[in-house]
């Protein structure tokens, strides 16, 4: 599914992001990149989204080799990838409905789909309920449930979440985790970049550890060994 | 298709009401230069009336002594108009003649008696020969040279206009490249409030762009919603400008033939009878400027 080959990453003129990196995530894996803040893990997600190119090496994403993507052909790889960050990144003057709708609006898809897909996407954040409050009426957690239930509606095979909890409680943060778990349930391979500690202890899911661009640890059921 | 058509021009018109003010602004200035361009067009318009005015008072009066028989000024016509460069003779007879200039001497009693002694008519008659272009005058007037002519004619009048008609053409030339001038310092302006515009709407949409990149919107999309609203900018501003010169120029146009003394100077029918090549043409130039802009814009602040 994603399979990075001698990936360096260097910002210029000489920040090292990540530093021959080698990793290969199978289809439907839960997958935690778990590291100290400025080693890379972000530099990771954006390079996984073509937000950022690598400097050497190779990223092939569901046998398409993205490594030096031609900036046209970006949207067609953002509507396969899920895309979760640690700012919610909602349109304030949008209702719940309306941001989830935007994806697919801009995107070109039709009325009837629409229709069709964006109550599907809150009924599986479990936001069905709240679907006509404003961003300023929900809680932080229903926010980024606002946001997962957004990156679905492209039906993903991917997810990558950057930090989706690091600005929620822990009540919230399980909350966010359990509904990750529950979409990789129906096939997603998801990626979640963390530094909270518990939540990667309880997932006993694969960690893949970065320290300074390097991957350190990469173990199945992994633990937070930092 | 037709959805994504139909969201961008969505996009666009919210806005062009999201930032009303600038809109406003973007548009009162697109106006300006096309305000100027117009003038231009009415001091064109203008300039060719008055030039036509004047040259068609030029002719050359060929009187004829009063003996000449009327038959054979007929016969003079007659080779006037087989010349190429003539295009209009006009015969006035002897007492037509004499009717002329009693009318215009019937206060000048001194005149008037002088004419009751003299029993016949003093006058002849008396040909006005019109030429089709004014360079082609002193053919004429060479052709009445020649012998067969010339014992006829008592006397020629040339009313040489060209002096006047030089220095009319020399004005409007200055007035015309002076308002161009105009026009192009505020094509200038109206591109940098145009780039200025498109910049800040760009800044207000950046959380919009933001995440329309992220959940994959085509660039398309992206972009052509600043596109569709410069087409907006250039439509607004030429029904605007041509919403504000009808009524200038119904007011004007009284004045205008007042000044000019004639009933030619039709601004308003020069603009009915071109009206979709002039405002068409107008609305081409503003639209490539503001989408020559917007590229500019986008490709300087909409970085992928
Ligand atoms: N756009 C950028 N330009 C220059 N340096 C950057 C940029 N983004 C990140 N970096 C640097 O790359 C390193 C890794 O950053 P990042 O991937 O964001 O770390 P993390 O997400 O693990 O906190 C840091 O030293 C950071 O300063
Ligand atoms: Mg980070």
């Amino acid at each position: 599914m994603i399979r990075l080959k001698n990936v360096t990453k260097i910002y210029p003129p000489d920040v090292v992001g990540l530093q021959n990196v080698n990793l290969h995530i199978r289809p439907g894996e839960f997958v935690s990149v778990v590291g100290q803040s400025g080693t890379g893990k972000t530099t990771l997600a954006k390079l996984l989204i073509a937000e950022e190119r690598p400097t050497k090496g190779q990223i092939v994403i569901g046998g398409w080799d993205i490594s030096s993507i031609k900036s046209s052909e970006v949207p067609l790889l953002r509507r396969q990838i899920g895309v979760v960050f640690q700012d919610f990144k909602l349109l304030p003057k949008k209702t719940v409905y309306e941001n989830v709708a935007f994806a697919l609006q801009v995107c070109g898809a039709s009325h009837r789909k629409i229709g069709h897909i964006v109550p599907q996407a809150l009924r599986i954040v479990g936001l069905s309920g709240k679907a006509d409050r404003y961003p300023w009426q929900i809680s932080g957690g229903e926010k980024q449930r606002t946001v997962i239930a957004r990156s679905l509606v492209h039906r993903p095979k991917i997810i990558v979440a950057d930090e989706p909890t690091g600005n929620l409680d822990s009540i919230n943060t399980r909350e966010i985790i359990d509904l990750l778990k529950k979409i990789n349930e129906f096939g997603t391979t998801v990626v979640l970049v963390t530094h909270n500690r518990e939540v990667v202890n309880e997932l006993r899911r694969r960690v893949i550890t970065i320290d300074r661009g390097l991957i350190v640890s990469d173990q199945e059921e992994g633990k937070y060994v930092l | 298709m037709i959805v994504s058509v139909s969201r961008i021009v969505r996009f666009a018109l919210q806005d062009f009401f999201r930032n009303f003010w600038l809109s406003v602004a973007t548009v009162s200035v697109l106006m300006l230069t096309l305000v100027s361009v117009n003038l231009l067009v009415v001091m064109n318009v203008l300039g060719k009336v008055a030039l036509s005015t004047v040259e068609s008072r030029v002719d050359v009066s060929v009187h004829f002594g009063p003996e000449v028989e009327e038959s054979r000024i007929q016969t003079v016509k007659v080779a006037l108009l087989s010349l190429p460069e003539v295009r209009d003779v006009e015969y006035v007879s002897a007492s037509r003649a004499l009717e002329q200039f009693s009318e215009t001497h019937s206060e000048d009693h001194d005149i008037i008696e002088a004419l009751g002694e003299v029993e016949s008519n003093p006058f002849g008659g008396t040909l006005i020969v019109k030429a089709r272009n004014l360079e082609d005058y002193p053919k004429i007037l060479s052709a009445l040279d020649e012998p067969v002519y010339a014992n006829l004619i008592e006397e020629k009048n040339f009313d040489d206009r060209r002096v006047m008609i030089e220095r009319l053409e020399a004005i409007a030339y200055r007035v015309e490249v002076f308002v161009l001038a105009i026009s192009a310092i505020f094509g200038l302006i109206t591109l940098l409030i145009v780039l200025n515009t498109i910049r800040v709407s760009i800044y207000t949409h950046r959380e919009e762009i933001g995440i329309m990149r992220l959940v994959g919107a085509s660039d398309g999309f992206i972009r052509g919603p600043f596109y569709v609203e410069a087409v907006f900018w250039g439509l607004l501003a030429v029904i605007l400008t041509a919403a504000l010169l009808y009524p200038a120029l119904a007011v004007s146009q009284p004045f205008l033939r007042a000044f000019f003394g004639t009933e030619a100077v039709d601004v308003i029918g020069f603009y009915n009878a071109n009206f979709l090549q002039v405002f068409g043409l107008q609305f081409l130039l503003v639209t490539l400027m503001s989408l020559l802009t917007t590229k500019l814009a986008t490709a300087k602040y909409l970085k992928v």
